[in-house]
Protein backbone atom coordinates (compact mmCIF):
# COMPACT_ATOMS: atom_id res chain seq x y z
CA UNK A 1 0.00 0.00 0.00
CA UNK A 2 1.72 3.12 -1.21
CA UNK A 3 -1.36 5.28 -0.76
CA UNK A 4 -2.62 6.32 2.62
CA UNK A 5 -5.40 4.12 4.02
CA UNK A 6 -8.68 5.60 2.84
CA UNK A 7 -10.63 4.86 6.01
CA UNK A 8 -9.66 5.94 9.48
CA UNK A 9 -10.99 2.71 10.96
CA UNK A 10 -8.11 0.87 9.27
CA UNK A 11 -5.80 2.28 11.92
CA UNK A 12 -8.12 1.14 14.72
CA UNK A 13 -8.50 -2.31 13.14
CA UNK A 14 -4.72 -2.60 13.02
CA UNK A 15 -4.32 -1.47 16.63
CA UNK A 16 -7.04 -3.91 17.64
CA UNK A 17 -5.16 -6.76 15.93
CA UNK A 18 -8.12 -7.64 13.71
CA UNK A 19 -6.39 -6.95 10.39
CA UNK A 20 -4.66 -9.93 8.86
CA UNK A 21 -2.90 -11.14 5.73
CA UNK A 22 -2.40 -8.73 2.85
CA UNK A 23 -4.35 -5.90 4.52
CA UNK A 24 -2.11 -6.03 7.58
CA UNK A 25 1.11 -6.27 5.55
CA UNK A 26 0.07 -3.37 3.32
CA UNK A 27 -0.59 -1.11 6.29
CA UNK A 28 2.62 -2.14 8.04
CA UNK A 29 4.74 -1.45 4.97
CA UNK A 30 3.03 1.92 4.54
CA UNK A 31 3.51 3.14 8.11
CA UNK A 32 7.15 2.11 7.95
CA UNK A 33 7.83 5.22 5.84
CA UNK A 34 4.79 7.45 6.45
CA UNK A 35 5.16 9.37 9.72
CA UNK A 36 1.66 10.82 9.44
CA UNK A 37 0.03 7.40 9.28
CA UNK A 38 2.42 6.03 11.94
CA UNK A 39 1.11 8.78 14.23
CA UNK A 40 -2.45 7.74 13.38
CA UNK A 41 -1.58 4.17 14.39
CA UNK A 42 -0.17 5.49 17.67
CA UNK A 43 -3.38 7.46 18.23
CA UNK A 44 -5.41 4.34 17.49
CA UNK A 45 -3.31 2.26 19.93
CA UNK A 46 -4.00 4.77 22.70
CA UNK A 47 -7.70 4.85 21.84
CA UNK A 48 -8.05 1.07 21.61
CA UNK A 49 -6.10 0.63 24.86
CA UNK A 50 -8.88 2.56 26.57
CA UNK A 51 -11.19 -0.41 25.95
CA UNK A 52 -9.24 -2.15 28.73
CA UNK A 53 -10.95 0.20 31.14
CA UNK A 54 -14.26 -1.50 30.31
CA UNK A 55 -13.03 -4.76 31.89
CA UNK A 56 -14.69 -5.66 35.21
CA UNK A 57 -12.69 -4.01 38.00
CA UNK A 58 -10.11 -6.15 39.80
CA UNK A 59 -8.11 -5.32 42.90
CA UNK A 60 -4.36 -4.90 42.66
CA UNK A 61 -3.08 -7.89 44.68
CA UNK A 62 -0.94 -6.74 47.62
CA UNK A 63 0.88 -10.08 47.54
CA UNK A 64 2.18 -9.33 44.04
CA UNK A 65 3.51 -5.98 45.23
CA UNK A 66 5.39 -7.72 48.03
CA UNK A 67 6.79 -10.33 45.66
CA UNK A 68 7.80 -7.62 43.19
CA UNK A 69 9.71 -5.59 45.77
CA UNK A 70 11.40 -8.78 47.03
CA UNK A 71 12.35 -9.70 43.47
CA UNK A 72 13.94 -6.28 42.99
CA UNK A 73 15.95 -6.53 46.19
CA UNK A 74 17.15 -10.00 45.24
CA UNK A 75 18.14 -8.83 41.77
CA UNK A 76 20.03 -5.91 43.27
CA UNK A 77 21.83 -8.23 45.67
CA UNK A 78 22.96 -10.49 42.82
CA UNK A 79 23.99 -7.64 40.57
CA UNK A 80 25.85 -5.65 43.23
CA UNK A 81 29.06 -7.62 42.94
CA UNK A 82 30.26 -6.38 46.35
CA UNK A 83 33.63 -7.61 47.47
CA UNK A 84 33.48 -9.15 50.93
CA UNK A 85 35.95 -8.19 53.66
CA UNK A 86 37.30 -11.72 53.95
CA UNK A 87 38.56 -11.50 50.38
CA UNK A 88 40.78 -8.47 51.14
CA UNK A 89 44.29 -8.63 52.47
CA UNK A 90 45.36 -5.89 55.01
CA UNK A 91 47.80 -4.26 52.52
CA UNK A 92 45.32 -4.13 49.71
CA UNK A 93 42.76 -2.70 52.15
CA UNK A 94 45.06 0.27 52.86
CA UNK A 95 45.68 0.87 49.11
CA UNK A 96 42.01 0.58 48.45
CA UNK A 97 41.28 3.09 51.18
CA UNK A 98 43.62 5.70 49.60
CA UNK A 99 42.21 5.13 46.12
CA UNK A 100 38.70 5.25 47.48
CA UNK A 101 39.32 8.71 48.91
CA UNK A 102 40.42 9.90 45.46
CA UNK A 103 37.99 7.97 43.31
CA UNK A 104 34.73 8.53 45.16
CA UNK A 105 34.55 12.29 44.48
CA UNK A 106 35.59 11.72 40.84
CA UNK A 107 32.96 9.02 40.46
CA UNK A 108 30.35 11.31 42.00
CA UNK A 109 31.20 14.13 39.59
CA UNK A 110 31.15 11.72 36.65
CA UNK A 111 27.81 10.31 37.76
CA UNK A 112 26.25 13.78 37.98
CA UNK A 113 27.73 14.78 34.61
CA UNK A 114 26.48 11.55 33.03
CA UNK A 115 23.01 12.10 34.42
CA UNK A 116 22.92 15.70 33.17
CA UNK A 117 24.13 14.64 29.71
CA UNK A 118 21.62 11.80 29.59
CA UNK A 119 18.83 14.18 30.56
CA UNK A 120 19.88 16.74 27.95
CA UNK A 121 20.11 13.98 25.35
CA UNK A 122 16.60 12.84 26.20
CA UNK A 123 15.25 16.37 25.77
CA UNK A 124 17.06 16.79 22.45
CA UNK A 125 15.73 13.46 21.19
CA UNK A 126 12.18 14.57 22.00
CA UNK A 127 12.68 17.93 20.27
CA UNK A 128 14.17 16.21 17.22
CA UNK A 129 11.22 13.80 17.00
CA UNK A 130 8.77 16.72 17.26
CA UNK A 131 10.62 18.66 14.54
CA UNK A 132 10.67 15.64 12.25
CA UNK A 133 6.93 15.11 12.71
CA UNK A 134 6.27 18.79 12.05
CA UNK A 135 8.43 18.80 8.89
CA UNK A 136 6.62 15.72 7.63
CA UNK A 137 3.28 17.34 8.32
CA UNK A 138 4.28 20.50 6.43
CA UNK A 139 5.54 18.44 3.52
CA UNK A 140 2.20 16.66 3.32
CA UNK A 141 0.28 19.92 3.48
CA UNK A 142 2.44 21.33 0.69
CA UNK A 143 1.90 18.22 -1.40
CA UNK A 144 -1.85 18.43 -0.79
CA UNK A 145 -1.82 22.11 -1.81
CA UNK A 146 0.07 21.23 -5.02
CA UNK A 147 -2.41 18.49 -5.85
CA UNK A 148 -5.42 20.73 -5.20
CA UNK A 149 -3.91 23.46 -7.38
CA UNK A 150 -3.20 20.90 -10.11
CA UNK A 151 -6.77 19.64 -9.97
CA UNK A 152 -8.37 23.08 -9.97
CA UNK A 153 -6.25 24.49 -12.79
CA UNK A 154 -6.34 21.46 -15.12
CA UNK A 155 -8.41 22.22 -18.25
CA UNK A 156 -10.08 18.82 -18.29
CA UNK A 157 -11.28 18.96 -14.66
CA UNK A 158 -15.07 18.93 -14.47
CA UNK A 159 -17.22 20.48 -11.74
CA UNK A 160 -20.46 18.73 -10.90
CA UNK A 161 -23.06 20.40 -8.69
CA UNK A 162 -24.90 17.93 -6.42
CA UNK A 163 -28.58 18.74 -6.01
CA UNK A 164 -30.55 17.91 -2.87
CA UNK A 165 -33.28 15.30 -3.29
CA UNK A 166 -36.91 15.76 -2.15
CA UNK A 167 -37.66 14.84 1.49
CA UNK A 168 -33.96 14.49 2.24
CA UNK A 169 -31.62 16.70 4.32
CA UNK A 170 -31.08 19.86 2.26
CA UNK A 171 -27.48 20.72 1.57
CA UNK A 172 -25.25 22.12 -1.11
CA UNK A 173 -22.19 20.45 -2.52
CA UNK A 174 -20.07 20.07 -5.60
CA UNK A 175 -17.44 17.66 -6.82
CA UNK A 176 -14.39 18.52 -8.92
CA UNK A 177 -13.10 15.51 -10.79
CA UNK A 178 -10.34 14.82 -13.28
CA UNK A 179 -10.52 11.46 -15.05
CA UNK A 180 -6.91 11.47 -16.31
CA UNK A 181 -5.45 12.47 -12.96
CA UNK A 182 -7.80 10.17 -11.05
CA UNK A 183 -8.42 12.93 -8.52
CA UNK A 184 -11.62 14.05 -6.86
CA UNK A 185 -12.37 16.91 -4.52
CA UNK A 186 -15.62 17.24 -2.55
CA UNK A 187 -16.82 20.46 -0.98
CA UNK A 188 -20.20 20.82 0.62
CA UNK A 189 -22.34 21.64 3.58
CA UNK A 190 -25.11 19.37 4.72
CA UNK A 191 -26.98 18.90 8.04
CA UNK A 192 -25.57 16.27 10.44
CA UNK A 193 -26.55 12.66 9.70
CA UNK A 194 -29.23 11.06 11.92
CA UNK A 195 -28.08 8.85 14.81
CA UNK A 196 -26.23 5.67 13.76
CA UNK A 197 -26.01 6.92 10.16
CA UNK A 198 -23.23 8.36 7.99
CA UNK A 199 -23.20 10.04 4.61
CA UNK A 200 -21.20 8.36 1.84
CA UNK A 201 -20.07 9.89 -1.46
CA UNK A 202 -20.10 7.66 -4.55
CA UNK A 203 -18.74 7.96 -8.05
CA UNK A 204 -21.10 6.09 -10.38
CA UNK A 205 -18.97 5.01 -13.35
CA UNK A 206 -20.18 4.68 -16.93
CA UNK A 207 -19.96 0.94 -16.40
CA UNK A 208 -19.54 -1.14 -13.28
CA UNK A 209 -20.44 -0.67 -9.62
CA UNK A 210 -20.39 2.64 -7.73
CA UNK A 211 -17.06 3.51 -6.11
CA UNK A 212 -16.96 4.81 -2.54
CA UNK A 213 -15.27 8.21 -2.32
CA UNK A 214 -15.54 8.82 1.40
CA UNK A 215 -17.75 8.36 4.45
CA UNK A 216 -18.46 11.49 6.46
CA UNK A 217 -20.40 12.78 9.45
CA UNK A 218 -20.81 16.55 9.14
CA UNK A 219 -20.84 18.86 12.14
CA UNK A 220 -23.77 21.33 12.18
CA UNK A 221 -22.91 24.56 10.38
CA UNK A 222 -19.47 23.41 9.22
CA UNK A 223 -18.51 22.60 5.63
CA UNK A 224 -16.82 19.35 4.64
CA UNK A 225 -14.10 19.09 2.07
CA UNK A 226 -11.58 16.47 1.13
CA UNK A 227 -9.59 15.25 -1.77
CA UNK A 228 -9.27 11.64 -2.85
CA UNK A 229 -7.13 9.72 -5.31
CA UNK A 230 -8.91 7.13 -7.45
CA UNK A 231 -7.66 4.82 -10.20
CA UNK A 232 -7.02 6.89 -13.33
CA UNK A 233 -9.34 6.75 -16.35
CA UNK A 234 -12.73 6.14 -14.68
CA UNK A 235 -15.42 8.01 -16.66
CA UNK A 236 -18.18 9.17 -14.29
CA UNK A 237 -21.85 8.85 -15.14
CA UNK A 238 -22.92 10.56 -11.92
CA UNK A 239 -21.94 11.43 -8.36
CA UNK A 240 -24.22 10.82 -5.38
CA UNK A 241 -24.26 11.17 -1.62
CA UNK A 242 -26.32 8.48 0.14
CA UNK A 243 -27.34 7.95 3.74
CA UNK A 244 -25.82 4.69 5.04
CA UNK A 245 -25.39 2.83 8.33
CA UNK A 246 -22.74 4.44 10.50
CA UNK A 247 -19.27 3.79 9.09
CA UNK A 248 -20.45 3.34 5.48
CA UNK A 249 -21.13 0.34 3.26
CA UNK A 250 -19.19 -1.43 0.48
CA UNK A 251 -22.03 -0.55 -1.97
CA UNK A 252 -24.86 2.00 -1.64
CA UNK A 253 -27.90 0.73 0.24
CA UNK A 254 -29.58 3.91 1.51
CA UNK A 255 -31.53 6.76 -0.03
CA UNK A 256 -29.88 9.38 -2.24
CA UNK A 257 -29.46 12.72 -0.51
CA UNK A 258 -27.51 14.66 -3.17
CA UNK A 259 -27.14 13.74 -6.83
CA UNK A 260 -25.39 15.30 -9.80
CA UNK A 261 -24.21 14.28 -13.26
CA UNK A 262 -21.58 15.75 -15.59
CA UNK A 263 -23.16 17.98 -18.21
CA UNK B 1 -9.39 0.92 41.99
CA UNK B 2 -6.74 0.63 44.71
CA UNK B 3 -5.96 3.95 46.38
CA UNK B 4 -2.38 5.14 46.42
CA UNK B 5 -0.76 4.40 49.73
CA UNK B 6 2.59 6.09 49.37
CA UNK B 7 3.60 9.18 51.26
CA UNK B 8 3.82 11.00 47.88
CA UNK B 9 0.66 9.99 46.07
CA UNK B 10 0.49 13.12 43.93
CA UNK B 11 3.87 12.82 42.23
CA UNK B 12 3.40 12.82 38.44
CA UNK B 13 4.24 9.77 36.35
CA UNK B 14 7.17 11.62 34.79
CA UNK B 15 8.67 12.38 38.19
CA UNK B 16 8.17 8.80 39.32
CA UNK B 17 9.81 7.46 36.15
CA UNK B 18 12.83 9.69 36.81
CA UNK B 19 12.98 8.28 40.32
CA UNK B 20 12.78 4.72 38.97
CA UNK B 21 15.83 5.48 36.85
CA UNK B 22 17.60 6.41 40.08
CA UNK B 23 16.50 3.02 41.49
CA UNK B 24 13.90 4.35 43.94
CA UNK B 25 11.71 1.44 45.07
CA UNK B 26 9.20 3.85 46.61
CA UNK B 27 8.47 5.27 43.17
CA UNK B 28 7.71 1.77 41.86
CA UNK B 29 5.38 1.19 44.81
CA UNK B 30 3.44 4.38 44.00
CA UNK B 31 3.15 3.42 40.32
CA UNK B 32 2.02 -0.06 41.34
CA UNK B 33 -0.70 1.39 43.59
CA UNK B 34 -1.74 3.74 40.80
CA UNK B 35 -1.98 1.32 37.88
CA UNK B 36 -1.91 -2.30 39.06
CA UNK B 37 -5.72 -2.28 39.49
CA UNK B 38 -6.33 -1.29 35.87
CA UNK B 39 -3.74 -3.77 34.62
CA UNK B 40 -5.17 -6.56 36.80
CA UNK B 41 -8.65 -5.91 35.41
CA UNK B 42 -7.59 -6.40 31.82
CA UNK B 43 -5.39 -9.40 32.67
CA UNK B 44 -8.21 -11.15 34.53
CA UNK B 45 -10.73 -10.35 31.80
CA UNK B 46 -8.47 -11.89 29.15
CA UNK B 47 -6.98 -14.82 31.04
CA UNK B 48 -9.66 -15.67 33.64
CA UNK B 49 -6.81 -17.24 35.65
CA UNK B 50 -5.65 -15.58 38.89
CA UNK B 51 -2.21 -17.17 38.95
CA UNK B 52 -1.36 -16.35 35.33
CA UNK B 53 -2.66 -12.79 35.77
CA UNK B 54 -0.51 -12.27 38.89
CA UNK B 55 2.61 -13.62 37.15
CA UNK B 56 2.19 -11.26 34.22
CA UNK B 57 1.37 -8.32 36.48
CA UNK B 58 4.60 -8.86 38.42
CA UNK B 59 6.60 -9.31 35.19
CA UNK B 60 5.28 -6.07 33.72
CA UNK B 61 6.26 -3.98 36.75
CA UNK B 62 9.62 -5.74 36.98
CA UNK B 63 10.18 -4.90 33.31
CA UNK B 64 9.21 -1.29 34.05
CA UNK B 65 11.80 -1.23 36.87
CA UNK B 66 14.50 -2.60 34.58
CA UNK B 67 13.78 -0.50 31.50
CA UNK B 68 12.55 2.80 32.98
CA UNK B 69 15.56 4.66 31.57
CA UNK B 70 14.39 3.78 28.06
CA UNK B 71 10.84 4.98 28.58
CA UNK B 72 10.19 8.04 26.40
CA UNK B 73 7.21 10.00 27.66
CA UNK B 74 7.05 11.95 24.38
CA UNK B 75 5.93 8.72 22.69
CA UNK B 76 3.08 7.92 25.04
CA UNK B 77 1.69 7.98 28.54
CA UNK B 78 2.70 5.32 31.03
CA UNK B 79 -0.78 3.83 31.62
CA UNK B 80 -1.35 3.49 27.86
CA UNK B 81 1.96 1.64 27.57
CA UNK B 82 1.16 -0.59 30.50
CA UNK B 83 -2.26 -1.49 29.15
CA UNK B 84 -0.91 -2.27 25.66
CA UNK B 85 1.86 -4.44 27.12
CA UNK B 86 -0.54 -6.21 29.50
CA UNK B 87 -2.99 -6.98 26.70
CA UNK B 88 -0.22 -8.27 24.41
CA UNK B 89 1.28 -10.46 27.11
CA UNK B 90 -2.08 -11.87 28.16
CA UNK B 91 -3.17 -12.62 24.61
CA UNK B 92 0.20 -14.22 23.88
CA UNK B 93 -0.27 -16.43 26.94
CA UNK B 94 -3.88 -17.19 26.01
CA UNK B 95 -2.97 -18.13 22.45
CA UNK B 96 0.29 -19.81 23.46
CA UNK B 97 2.36 -17.46 21.35
CA UNK B 98 5.85 -16.37 22.30
CA UNK B 99 5.37 -15.00 25.83
CA UNK B 100 8.07 -12.42 25.23
CA UNK B 101 6.24 -10.94 22.25
CA UNK B 102 5.61 -7.68 24.09
CA UNK B 103 9.14 -7.24 25.44
CA UNK B 104 10.22 -4.51 23.05
CA UNK B 105 7.07 -2.46 23.40
CA UNK B 106 8.20 -0.10 26.11
CA UNK B 107 11.02 1.28 24.03
CA UNK B 108 9.95 0.61 20.47
CA UNK B 109 6.32 1.52 19.90
CA UNK B 110 4.46 4.81 19.98
CA UNK B 111 1.15 4.93 21.83
CA UNK B 112 -0.70 8.19 22.03
CA UNK B 113 -1.51 9.09 25.57
CA UNK B 114 -4.53 8.91 27.72
CA UNK B 115 -4.03 10.11 31.22
CA UNK B 116 -5.02 8.24 34.37
CA UNK B 117 -2.87 10.06 36.88
CA UNK B 118 -5.77 11.69 38.70
CA UNK B 119 -8.28 9.36 40.32
CA UNK B 120 -11.20 11.55 39.13
CA UNK B 121 -10.03 11.29 35.52
CA UNK B 122 -9.46 7.55 35.99
CA UNK B 123 -12.97 6.99 37.35
CA UNK B 124 -14.58 9.05 34.60
CA UNK B 125 -12.65 7.28 31.85
CA UNK B 126 -13.58 3.86 33.24
CA UNK B 127 -17.27 4.80 33.23
CA UNK B 128 -17.15 6.32 29.76
CA UNK B 129 -15.22 3.37 28.30
CA UNK B 130 -17.79 0.94 29.74
CA UNK B 131 -20.68 3.01 28.41
CA UNK B 132 -19.05 3.28 24.97
CA UNK B 133 -18.86 -0.49 24.71
CA UNK B 134 -22.26 -1.19 26.28
CA UNK B 135 -24.03 1.25 23.95
CA UNK B 136 -22.88 -0.59 20.83
CA UNK B 137 -25.38 -2.93 19.14
CA UNK B 138 -24.91 -6.44 20.56
CA UNK B 139 -23.29 -7.98 17.46
CA UNK B 140 -20.84 -5.09 17.15
CA UNK B 141 -19.95 -5.28 20.85
CA UNK B 142 -19.34 -9.04 20.60
CA UNK B 143 -17.02 -8.54 17.62
CA UNK B 144 -15.03 -5.83 19.44
CA UNK B 145 -14.77 -7.90 22.62
CA UNK B 146 -13.58 -10.98 20.71
CA UNK B 147 -10.92 -8.87 19.00
CA UNK B 148 -9.80 -6.91 22.06
CA UNK B 149 -10.08 -9.44 24.87
CA UNK B 150 -9.30 -12.61 22.92
CA UNK B 151 -7.05 -11.21 20.20
CA UNK B 152 -9.09 -12.70 17.34
CA UNK B 153 -8.67 -11.48 13.75
CA UNK B 154 -11.52 -10.83 11.30
CA UNK B 155 -11.57 -14.38 9.99
CA UNK B 156 -11.21 -15.92 13.44
CA UNK B 157 -14.20 -13.90 14.66
CA UNK B 158 -16.19 -15.05 11.63
CA UNK B 159 -15.26 -18.67 12.39
CA UNK B 160 -16.19 -18.24 16.07
CA UNK B 161 -19.55 -16.54 15.50
CA UNK B 162 -20.50 -18.32 12.28
CA UNK B 163 -21.13 -14.97 10.55
CA UNK B 164 -19.88 -14.20 7.02
CA UNK B 165 -16.45 -12.53 6.93
CA UNK B 166 -17.85 -9.44 5.20
CA UNK B 167 -20.47 -9.02 7.92
CA UNK B 168 -17.82 -9.24 10.63
CA UNK B 169 -15.68 -6.64 8.86
CA UNK B 170 -18.61 -4.25 8.48
CA UNK B 171 -19.62 -4.70 12.13
CA UNK B 172 -16.12 -4.04 13.39
CA UNK B 173 -15.71 -0.97 11.18
CA UNK B 174 -19.05 0.45 12.32
CA UNK B 175 -18.20 -0.25 15.95
CA UNK B 176 -14.78 1.36 15.68
CA UNK B 177 -16.21 4.39 13.93
CA UNK B 178 -18.59 4.88 16.88
CA UNK B 179 -15.89 4.13 19.48
CA UNK B 180 -13.50 6.58 17.82
CA UNK B 181 -15.97 9.40 18.55
CA UNK B 182 -17.02 8.33 22.03
CA UNK B 183 -13.55 7.41 23.33
CA UNK B 184 -11.99 10.55 21.90
CA UNK B 185 -14.59 12.68 23.61
CA UNK B 186 -14.17 10.67 26.87
CA UNK B 187 -10.38 11.17 26.85
CA UNK B 188 -10.75 14.87 26.13
CA UNK B 189 -13.29 15.37 28.87
CA UNK B 190 -11.20 13.36 31.39
CA UNK B 191 -8.10 15.39 30.57
CA UNK B 192 -10.01 18.53 31.57
CA UNK B 193 -10.28 17.06 35.07
CA UNK B 194 -6.50 16.83 35.42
Amino acid sequence: MNDHPTRDEDFDLYALGALEGAEKQALESHIAFCLGCAQKVADARGRIAMLALAAPPAKAPAVVKERLLRQIREARGQGGGAVTETELQPASRAVLSRWTAILIPIAAVLAVATFLLWNANRRLDSQLAALRASAQQQERQLQDAREITGLITARDTITVQLAPQPAMPQGTAHVMYNTKMGMLMYEGQIPPAPAAKSYQLWLVPASGNPISCGVFNPVAGEPDHWMMKLPKGIEPRAFAVTLEPSGGMPQPTGPKVLVGAPS
Amino acid sequence: MTPETSSEPRASDAVLIDRLVLRDEGALAVLYDRYAGVISSVLHRILRDDQAAEEILQDIFFQLWNTASRFDSSRGSLPAWLVVIARNRAISRLRRHNPAAGEALLEGMAVSPFNLESSAARQQLVERAKASLENLPKEQRTAVELAFFEGLTHSEIAARTGDPLGTVKTRLRSALETLRRTLHSAARSASQLE
